[in-house]
């Protein structure tokens, strides 16, 4: 079976061998970092009362990067509350969006103030936001990506897609499971104007990856792949309950 | 070797990719849509070929494979430009 060790093209793909692009990071420093800090410090007073956020198992997330966030996605309010859940650490992570939520320019301004935003031009197109998202983790930072590629239309849980497990078995990062609910009751999808009802944000122990890298010496990759996005959403699910 | 027998060797190590019965693969089937594979497994697919031809398959072209039959096409254009 070590025969169908395909490796090589899953980091080909990925281009983990080639150099690491010094200037990496940069690209996602924007001036409008500055404005950071007043942005958090203003959405923190309507946030604590409106919709308040209760944080759980935070000590679980690693003590440094890189790793990867992945919770479920219900509301465009998701990242808001995981970075706030996360506190000072919200600037280690870089979530992956589509450049779907940079049509209006005012959301483009207030999008890139808030978070180390990784743009790709579409979630289908998994390549292109799989090889940013790698970089990022090879630069040392966290990547907080949706394994369901969208938003649930009614806050359930949707089938993951199994990049995520790619992205985390070929950069060989912890893969951080994470629940987060109540958003879709402030903020559901077509919604405008968030509802007041609290957050709740788990954080699961990190599922390291040395166990799945051993595993897929021989075993097809794929498999490999789907377990890990398997185990990751039947963490979240138990994280629910 | 012919073609006829690099088709046969390419229809049995996608039937081991995707764990499809060789009798069940039609080369003309659409394997996302009829054969449920989804595009990662689609990857895997070219993967393995490109593993046990050596043919380094660039990732646009990945996006052009739909069945059985492109994939035979795939590997033989890789394997003329070898010579």
């Amino acid at each position: 079976m070590g025969d169908q060790d395909t490796s090589a093209y899953w980091r080909r793909l990925l281009e983990l061998d080639k150099p690491l692009d010094p200037q990496v990071l940069n690209k996602y420093r924007y001036w409008q970092r500055i404005l950071r800090p007043l942005f958090y410090a203003i959405i923190n007073i309507p946030l604590r009362f409106y919709c308040p956020v209760k944080v759980y198992g935070l000590e679980n997330l690693p003590a440094k990067p890189p790793y990867i966030i992945a919770p479920n996605h219900a509301s465009s309010m998701d990242y808001a509350s995981v970075a706030w859940a996360t506190g000072k650490r919200h600037q280690e992570l870089y979530p992956i969006t589509t450049k779907l939520f940079y049509d209006n320019a005012w959301a483009r301004f207030w999008i890139k103030v808030a978070a180390n935003v990784v743009r790709i031009d579409s979630i289908e197109d998994f390549f292109p936001a799989l090889r940013a998202a790698a970089q990022i983790l090879r630069a040392g930072k966290a990547v907080y990506i949706n394994p369901e590629g969208t938003r649930s239309t009614d806050g359930r849980i949707l089938p993951f897609r199994p990049g995520v497990g790619v992205l985390a078995v070929e950069t060989g990062v912890p893969l951080v499971p994470v629940y987060i609910s109540g958003t879709w009751q402030v903020l559901p999808t077509g919604w405008i104007f968030p509802r007041p009802h609290p957050v709740y944000v788990s954080f699961g122990k990190p599922i390291e990856m040395d166990t799945y890298i051993e595993k897929k010496k021989t075993n097809q990759a794929y498999d490999i792949y789907r377990e890990v996005t398997e185990v990751l959403r039947e963490r979240i699910i138990a994280l629910s309950r | 070797m012919n073609d006829e027998k690099l088709a046969q060797e390419i229809k049995t190590l996608v039937s081991k990719v995707i764990k499809i019965p060789e009798d069940k693969i039609d080369a003309n089937a659409n394997l996302f849509a009829e054969l449920g594979v989804d595009s990662l497994l689609g990857v895997e697919i070219i993967a393995s070929l490109d593993k046990q031809y050596d043919l380094d398959v660039p990732e646009e072209k990945l996006k052009n494979i739909n069945t059985l039959n492109d994939i035979i096409g795939l590997v033989k254009e890789f394997l003329s430009k070898k010579k």
